[in-house]
């Protein structure tokens, strides 16, 4: 193997472990975006995730591995639904809300988890989504491999992308749902039904959350394991405001956080002589730095949280 | 609105503290007297670690008769206050089960003399508080061994969950273990910094894989599953697992695993403990009892070549007669623990 071979199959391996590791993100904060455009921030998107990861890993076992996507789906749907219930019914506290949902589901998947397989586990008998490799664009050097062949998941994960644009921006039910957002008084005002907006799209953020579960387990691991999803849920948060509300920003955050990840893996398999605590720090520092600086002045939707 | 909103956020607290103490219900079987606990530091159901502690903790139940109970402890807050909790209940034995429990067990043991605090690879024993520490580096070099001798590479790594003593320890032995049968092999290492993380495990194998390792060991509890993954996907890739024989994870990939008997080492602890037999020392186990073992799997021994297999037997006859001592303590355990107290050299292991 040339030099020149060697280096691209790198390079090659290191995009195709970015856009990996982004693609939950990028789902989980596709929704997470949703759901703040019309005003309510979910803590419990973490929740929802981790409910989907079990809830597709349990469908996968008995369905295949679209009964696992849909159950995945629908799961973060319930827990997200039960969110909305408490946040724009109720009108709890969404943060405290928020978090709450997320601590239940780490114990009830916990629970559900030991009763459904004992101490045991699984093992890594959950049928996985193969990589399928897209038509003449995955014959391209370098990006091919990277961008081209992966799961069915990712490519919907980025195909939701100009979709949600297109909802939010080019729509009356995106502008209504920014209006929301923006002033529920206004929008009410305006003859918006903004509960039972806020509500539905808390849902289906909730879809994209259990979605991005369900992609842990059926395109990554093929196994599900208490609080597998470490944390993913408040790093799409926080992705949510370094994209600045918009689909697109989201987009390229959620790969400079893949990107990162990628090469704080890259940089340790390496085994260079430096701190590997530096490399872990690594998606933190960027994201920190890119909120501090280059993307200028971020705005919040007005009405979010309240 | 406003006093409605604050009971439902109650309520809501309520609902979730119940559901979040579920995870952390033990069993518990009421034959009065001596009772035993366990603290893991993760789930038990890793396949690995803690589920290896959660089966000593059913073999004390089942074969002393006792009544025990289990809880889950995962920051150092909790851990401390599970200690704390078992010991104000009157528990007789309480196990923390890894090295992170010992300042807490410390600090606990003082203000509940009579409850006895093993702590698994914990580092000094201190009046009611001692450590089970467990030589695994003998059986992770013996893997090592095994993987330095096939790799074709010239390429190993090792995955970690979080940086701590013994799993530096570990990755030592199967390091030293490769290039002993293998000048020219390349170890390499990376630290999850988690252990329950399998996507990262999966991704931080992947990149091992990319930069030409074909020969895994790990010791990351239920992230290392993600690294058994990454092996399964990739033609030529093997894997040894880790604190438990972990062959079904992957029959056709893993090669062997270094394990702990975890639960003969602790049903030897309670009975002692119940005896009154208990003596506060460092217990050790290594290779020399079996509690710490090397386990093939059979089913993949064919290709490993004679010559490899004699070396490995000879290397685990040497550690077992103490000639061969894959780590010694004070390179790889930079922590301020004094030299393990004469009668913990002498007295003989507990069976």
């Amino acid at each position: 193997m040339s030099w020149a071979t060697g280096t691209s199959l790198l390079v090659g391996g290191f995009l195709a472990s970015a856009v990996r590791v982004g693609t939950p993100l990028l789902l989980a904060a596709t929704g997470e975006m949703l759901t703040e455009r019309a005003g309510v921030i979910n803590l419990g998107v973490e929740g929802a995730m981790l409910g989907g990861a079990l809830a597709s890993a349990l469908g996968a076992m008995s369905f295949g591995v679209w009964g696992g996507v849909i159950l995945g789906m629908v799961a973060g749907m319930c827990i997200a639904l039960v969110f909305g219930a408490f946040v724009v019914i109720a009108k709890v506290d969404q943060i405290i809300c928020g978090t709450a949902i997320t601590l239940g589901v780490v114990g009830l998947t916990g629970t559900a988890y030991r009763q459904t397989f004992g101490a045991a586990g699984p093992g890594l008998s959950i049928p996985t989504f193969a990589s399928l490799p897209v038509p003449a664009l995955h014959d391209l050097p370098v990006l091919g491999p990277a961008l081209f062949t992966q799961p069915l998941l990712t490519y919907f994960a980025f195909l939701a992308i100009p979709v949600t644009w297109w909802m939010l921006f080019r729509t009356h039910w995106g502008l209504s749902v920014r209006a929301t957002g923006e002033s529920s008084e206004a929008a009410r005002a305006a003859g918006i039904r903004t509960r039972g907006l806020q509500l539905f799209v808390t849902v289906i953020g909730g879809g994209f959350a259990g979605l991005a579960g369900a992609t842990l387990v059926l395109a990554q691991v093929g196994t599900f394991a208490e609080r597998m999803t470490a944390g993913r849920g408040f790093i799409a948060i926080a992705i949510v405001v370094l994209g600045r509300w918009h689909p697109v920003g989201v987009l390229i955050a959620s790969l400079l956080f893949g990107v990162a990840t990628a090469l704080q893996f890259l940089f340790q398999a390496l085994g260079l002589a430096v701190p590997y605590q530096l490399f872990l720090m690594l998606p933190y520092v960027l994201a920190l730095v890119a909120l501090a600086g280059a993307v200028g002045r971020v705005r919040a939707p007005a009405g979010l949280g309240k | 609105m406003r006093p409605r909103k604050g009971r439902r956020t109650t309520l809501l607290a309520c609902l979730v503290l119940a559901a979040g103490g579920a995870a952390a219900c033990g069993t518990k079987t009421d034959s009065g007297g001596f009772r035993v606990a366990l603290i893991t530091p993760g789930s038990i159901t890793d396949a690995a670690w803690n589920s290896g502690a959660y089966a000593g903790l059913t073999e004390i139940k089942d074969s002393l008769h006792v009544s025990v109970s289990h809880m889950e402890a995962r920051t150092p807050g909790e851990q401390e206050e599970g200690l704390r909790t078992y010991a104000a209940q009157g528990y007789d034995l309480v196990f923390g089960h890894g090295f992170e429990f010992q300042g807490a067990a410390e600090r606990v043991g003082k203000e509940y003399p009579k409850t006895v605090f093993i702590i698994t690879s914990g580092e000094k024993a201190i009046g009611n508080v001692a450590p089970l520490v467990f030589r695994l580096d003998e059986a992770s070099y013996l893997a090592g061994m095994v993987a330095g001798g096939m790799t074709k590479t010239n390429k190993i790594g090792f995955v970690g969950g979080i940086e701590l003593p013994p799993i530096k320890l570990a990755y030592e032995g199967w390091k030293k273990g490769a290039q002993a049968v293998n000048p020219r092999v390349e170890s390499r290492l990376t630290y999850l910094n988690n252990f329950d993380d399998a996507a990262a495990g999966h991704e931080a194998a992947l990149a091992l894989i990319r930069v030409g390792v074909d020969m895994f060991h790990h010791n990351a509890d239920a992230a290392g599953l993600g690294v058994f993954r990454a092996a399964k996907e990739n033609p030529g890739v093997f894997i040894f697992g880790a604190n438990a024989d972990q062959t079904p994870l992957a029959p056709d990939r893993v090669l062997g695993s270094a394990i702990i008997d975890l639960p003969r080492a602790f049903l030897a602890v309670a009975r002692e403990v119940r005896g009154g037999r208990f003596v506060s020392k460092v217990q050790s186990f290594g290779l020399k009892g079996g509690v710490v073992r090397y386990v093939p799997n059979s089913v993949l021994a064919a290709p490993i070549p004679a010559v490899l297999i004699q070396k490995v037997r000879a290397a685990a006859d040497s550690i077992e007669a103490g000639t061969l001592i894959p780590v010694p303590r004070e390179v790889a355990n930079t922590a301020q623990n004094a030299p393990p107290s004469k009668d913990s050299a002498t007295r003989a292991k507990p069976r």
